[in-house]
């Protein structure tokens, strides 16, 4: 490959790449101890309020959540350990996204099963339709053509014309 | 009707019948609010009390152990807990000179002055003590007021409810509770 060809694909690789990177770097959560304790406030659903995370709610129980948070940030627990006391309190109706054990596979499993069973039943329908027989010729068909092929080859049809055509005397019945 | 036709027809009837049992399943779903705390149901031990009375004297677990005792969260402005009120005097005036029995009242979601005129125009005797940053309720997993705890000599929560309680039912759970008996 010369280098001229070269240059574009090197500038398509060097996009890629800073794209990856700026995704990465983006993606990463702030781990701050402001930013976790938000964060948290979100993940976490009002105990006595429908529909309502912690950062939502005015309730009692969310206000004492939303101070208890940065204490046990600064007393060093980890995010998982901080959901996991509330849970411990108020089990897990207390967590805005289902949990990944028990009860809460269904919810995470089902979308991922529904899409599996929607490309199986697309690999399937495919396949099925490429097998499908495609319309075959009738006795009627072939022996047109049969016919065609004779007229042309003795030369009384000019090849472009059909075979269905009447010759221009037959209109008068001749 | 070839074979393969036959089975895609059963996996999805099959498909469609195990849909619909979910949905049913969803659909008869009713959440029906609980009037016995969690940590009843648990039969977990009860949190530690590290708190202030309203006159600024320290109560920590500690001090209750080997004692059967009675939280109750509530607050000046719950009606609820003003309706409890005559119930829990009275059960405390009936208990209070027993040696193995104490009983706590935690501010829920009030201030400590609204608190002192409360206490005091309610004739409350008991110990009332200050959650200023609500640990104690998170800690109790609270939803509401009043609630109350009876936790047993062995600092186990064996008895409790999510509402007004009542002078029998009260002393049932002491009873039960000295009794090492379980409400649940």
């Amino acid at each position: 490959m010369t280098r001229g060809k070269l240059v574009p694909w090197l500038a398509l690789a060097l996009v890629v790449a800073v794209g990856i990177v700026v995704l990465v770097v983006r993606s990463r959560p702030d781990s701050s101890p402001a930013a976790r304790a938000a964060r948290l406030e979100q993940q976490l659903a009002c105990p006595v309020c429908e529909g309502q995370s912690v950062a939502d709610s005015n309730s009692p129980q969310s206000r004492a959540i939303r101070d208890d948070i940065p204490r046990r940030i600064a007393a060093g627990e980890s995010d998982a350990e901080i959901r996991q006391y509330y849970v411990s309190r108020y089990t897990e109706r207390i967590l805005e996204t289902p949990s990944n054990s028990g009860i809460g596979i269904v919810a995470w499993g089902l979308p991922a099963l529904a899409v599996i069973l929607g490309a199986l039943s697309i690999v399937v329908a495919v396949r099925r339709w490429s097998r499908a027989p495609r319309l075959r010729a009738t006795d009627e068909d072939e022996d047109i053509v049969r016919r065609a092929r004779a007229e042309s080859e003795a030369g009384d049809v000019h090849p472009d014309s059909h075979p269905n055509d009447e010759a221009p005397g037959d209109e008068d019945g001749a | 009707m070839t074979l393969a036709r036959f089975r895609v027809r059963w996996i999805a009837l099959a498909f469609a019948v195990v849909l619909v049992a979910f949905g049913v399943v969803l659909a008869v779903q009713t959440r029906s609010e609980p009037s016995i705390p969690r940590l009843v149901l648990e039969h977990a031990t009860a949190p530690q009390l590290h708190l202030k009375t309203l006159d600024g004297k320290a109560v920590t677990s500690a001090q209750l152990r080997s004692k059967t005792y009675v939280v109750n969260f509530f607050n000046s402005w719950c009606i609820p807990c003003q309706q409890e009120a005559p119930a829990l005097k009275s059960f405390y005036d009936q208990h209070k000179s027993e040696g193995d029995f104490a009983m706590l009242g935690i501010i829920i979601d009030d201030n400590a002055p609204t608190m002192r005129g409360y206490v005091r125009d309610q004739g409350i005797a008991w110990p009332v003590l200050v959650d200023p940053n609500g640990s104690a309720a998170l800690d109790y997993g609270t939803t509401g007021q009043p609630e109350t705890y009876v936790i047993a000599p062995d600092g186990v929560v064996v008895c409790g409810t999510l509402g007004p309680s009542s002078v029998t039912v009260l002393n049932a759970w002491l009873a039960a509770a000295r009794g090492g008996q379980q409400c649940t």
